[in-house]
């Protein structure tokens, strides 16, 4: 599963996997990801919509747009078939506004998550030292604060244990002011999982899993990028 | 021919204990630098130069003068190249040709240069010299130093005594001034070597060198890039799991943004990968030559210790709070000692001009008291005594120094502070800061030193180096680290 995915991307000339193609791509590998289904019609997202139930979240599906809120292409907390079918019309409208060329699979669907801490976990390749994973809590504080530790593949567990406890928002995953707090344990799983899987699939250049709710006796992850090493 | 099945780590112990040293290109016009710097050399030196202008100068220095290595009779395990460029790859070809250790090669102007001259010859002595498995240090650097043997790349650079410091440096100038530096703070080294461009030996083996070394305790790194990255990360995991590895990073603030399609890519900047790579590692992360010369003291003289609980003994009411600020900037805490610790004091400390919660400012009961040294061995004695303190920090002043005014003078407080040193079981050390002169505070210091008491010159760079020391310690057990 994972090396087809790897291969038709390359074979189609993308080394960007899409939304729904780098979730299937973490899923084949065992991590927890929120199921997303890619939907080419309005009838086909709502269809889907019922059978994952709702709310749902629609995204635009498309290696040509990469920040997908920005241009309207992302509508969460949709409650009923209706919302789906409008969002459906209004994403795809969006999408071909802002970019005409734009290759368009179609619209991702998923069940909205329900809320956790955000975090993220990612990987890239440094020049000197090969793969290297990242940790940190997600929105403002890794895009604004950089609040985020690194360590070199491959992780111990006391590595993985280290970088969660390294980070200032630490105290945020403890469960702060009556927030759920994050099962640890799972967070350090998961950077352990990365690791073995990066180890193991060389031909990813970069990604990120961003954001993974955390929750209390778990983790998922919401949302997924993916980078493939070109083939040269 | 010079292709051998031993390991690099195996040869390169040939290159770091030579018998004999060949210089090949040494001048009048560099001082004969070379030449002199081989003068207290325990073995048999040479020099190779055909330009008979040098002959009578080489002759002073009591040297012996051959027109090639070939010539000389006799193996040469270690040369040292102080040749026009141009003239690098026959020396190179000599070399696997006499089946030398290894050759350093001082001569620059290789691909450092950026120009394609430099960036061709560099190509041609690293074909020729791997190829033929020659260890060639360099270019442009300073090669090896070796106390012990008299061995030194700097006339300046003391010998003799041997010690258990190894430093590994990129630059000829960093490796030169720490190990003069270092004897100042009584440092003493097992061997050092300056790695240049690293053409052929990088910095990893040499780490793996001064790793299986059993002269070295510690090691000290500057290094600015690696080749092989993934090899010297396994190499420094394994390494610094047994001995302390220092590691100075230059060129950090070089790094420009990076073109990348994920968050992680973005902020994976150089820097920060480095920062986790020693972290993960639990080497020793330092910033500069001073913060080098610090912390090696403190492996060297303090005792270990992972508490972060700080005990401070402070001249003056305004000193103690200063004090206290930077040890508590530095992460470390201040907190109040036990009750019984609080009885003791009471007994002989002059609250009056002072005080004792901890800090201690012991201005009355110290400077201006007459029980000043059987008052500082109990001050000293209830922060040993007191299980809410880890490590304990004297500050000395120069203003009123309590030390004997000649050396030559028995010196009370001085003994009594070596007698506490050796008993005591906590993390101690002194700082004494430049008031009104930087002479005496320096020979305050170097007394200290001379007695093994590690000794500081501002609160600032004790403390910072008191937090590295313990958390060393903490992660040897394990312990989290923010």
């Amino acid at each position: 599963m994972t090396s087809k995915i790897i291969t038709s991307a390359l074979k189609s000339g993308r080394t960007v996997l899409t939304e729904v193609e780098s979730k299937q791509l973490v899923a084949s590998a065992g991590f927890p990801v929120v199921e997303t289904k890619l939907a080419k019609t309005k009838d086909e997202a709502i269809e889907i919509s019922k059978k994952l139930g709702f709310p749902v979240v629609l995204k635009i599906v498309s290696p040509d747009i990469i920040h997908k809120s920005d241009i309207g292409g992302v509508k969460l907390n949709l409650t009923s078939a209706a919302q789906v079918g409008r969002a459906y019309t209004e994403i795809i409208a969006a999408a071909k506004k802002s970019n005409k060329k734009a290759d368009i699979h179609g619209v991702s669907v998923q069940k909205m998550a329900k809320p956790g801490v955000e975090v993220i976990m990612g990987m890239t390749k440094d020049a000197q030292f090969g793969p290297v994973l990242m940790f940190g809590l997600g929105g403002v504080f890794v895009e604004v604060l950089k609040d985020v530790a690194f360590r070199i593949v491959p992780l111990a567990r006391r590595d993985a244990s280290q970088m969660i406890r390294e980070i200032k928002g630490y105290p945020l995953l403890e469960g702060y002011r009556g927030q759920e707090p994050a099962n640890i344990t799972a967070l350090e799983d998961l950077l352990l999982k990365l690791s073995d899987f990066v180890d193991k699939t060389p031909q990813i250049k970069e990604m990120d899993l961003n954001p993974i709710f955390a929750y209390k006796d778990r983790a998922v992850a919401v949302d997924a990028r993916v980078i493939l090493e070109s083939q040269e | 021919m010079n292709k051998s099945t031993d390991s690099v780590t195996t040869r390169l112990d040939r290159v770091f204990n030579p018998r004999s040293v060949a210089v090949v290109g040494d001048k009048q016009a560099l001082g004969y630098m070379w030449l002199k710097s081989l003068s207290a050399f325990k073995g048999d030196v040479y020099s190779v130069q055909i330009d008979p202008r040098e002959f009578s100068g080489i002759a002073e220095l009591g040297v012996k003068n051959f027109p090639s290595l070939m010539d000389i009779p006799g193996p040469v395990d270690y040369v040292i190249a102080a040749v026009p460029r141009t003239v690098a790859p026959a020396i190179v070809k000599d070399c696997i040709k006499k089946q030398v250790g290894g050759v350093c090669f001082f001569t620059s102007g290789f691909a450092e240069t950026g120009t394609e001259e430099g960036i061709r010859l560099q190509k041609a002595i690293t074909d020729l010299a791997g190829e033929a498995g020659l260890l060639l240090i360099g270019p442009n650097c300073v090669g090896v130093y070796n106390p012990r043997i008299g061995l030194r790349h700097n006339p300046i650079q003391v010998y003799g005594e041997g010690g258990s410091v190894g430093f590994i440096a990129q630059s000829g100038t960093h490796a030169t001034l720490f190990t003069i530096a270092g004897a100042r703070h009584r440092i003493k080294f097992s061997k050092s070597v300056s790695y240049g461009n690293a053409a052929i030996l990088d910095s990893t083996e040499y780490l793996d060198y001064l790793g299986t070394d059993n002269e070295t305790g510690i090691i000290g790194m500057y290094i600015e890039a690696v080749k092989d990255g993934r090899r010297f990360f396994r190499s420094l995991k394994e390494i610094a799991e047994r001995k302390p590895v220092l590691i100075w990073r230059g060129g950090e603030s070089e790094e420009g943004a990076r073109a990348t399609a994920s968050h992680t890519g973005a902020l994976a900047q150089s820097g920060a990968v480095w920062q986790a790579l020693i972290k993960q590692c639990g080497a020793i992360k330092v910033e500069n030559l001073d913060e080098m010369l610090d912390t090696v003291k403190a492996l060297l003289y303090i005792k270990p210790g992972s508490g972060t609980r700080v005990g401070l003994i402070a001249m003056s009411g305004g000193q103690s709070v200063a004090l206290t600020d930077a040890f508590a900037r530095a992460g470390l805490s201040v907190p109040v000692l036990t009750q019984s610790s609080y009885e003791r004091l009471a007994g002989f400390f002059n609250i009056v001009g002072g005080s004792y919660r901890n800090p201690f400012d012991v201005s009355s009961s110290f400077l201006m008291s007459d029980n000043a040294i059987s008052n500082m061995a109990n001050m000293l004695d209830v922060m040993e005594q007191d299980p809410n303190i880890d490590s304990i920090v004297l500050e000395l002043f120069t203003i009123i120094s309590p030390f004997s005014k000649d050396l030559k003078e028995p010196d009370p407080l001085l003994d009594t502070i070596v007698e506490f040193k050796d008993r005591s079981k906590k993390p101690f050390l002194t700082i004494v800061s430049t008031a009104h002169s930087e002479p005496l505070a320096l020979e305050t210091r170097n007394r200290l030193t001379s007695k093994g008491i590690p000794s500081f010159p501002t609160f600032e760079r004790g403390a910072k180096t008191l937090k590295r020391l313990v958390d060393y310690h903490r992660f040897k057990e394990g312990q989290y680290l923010n």
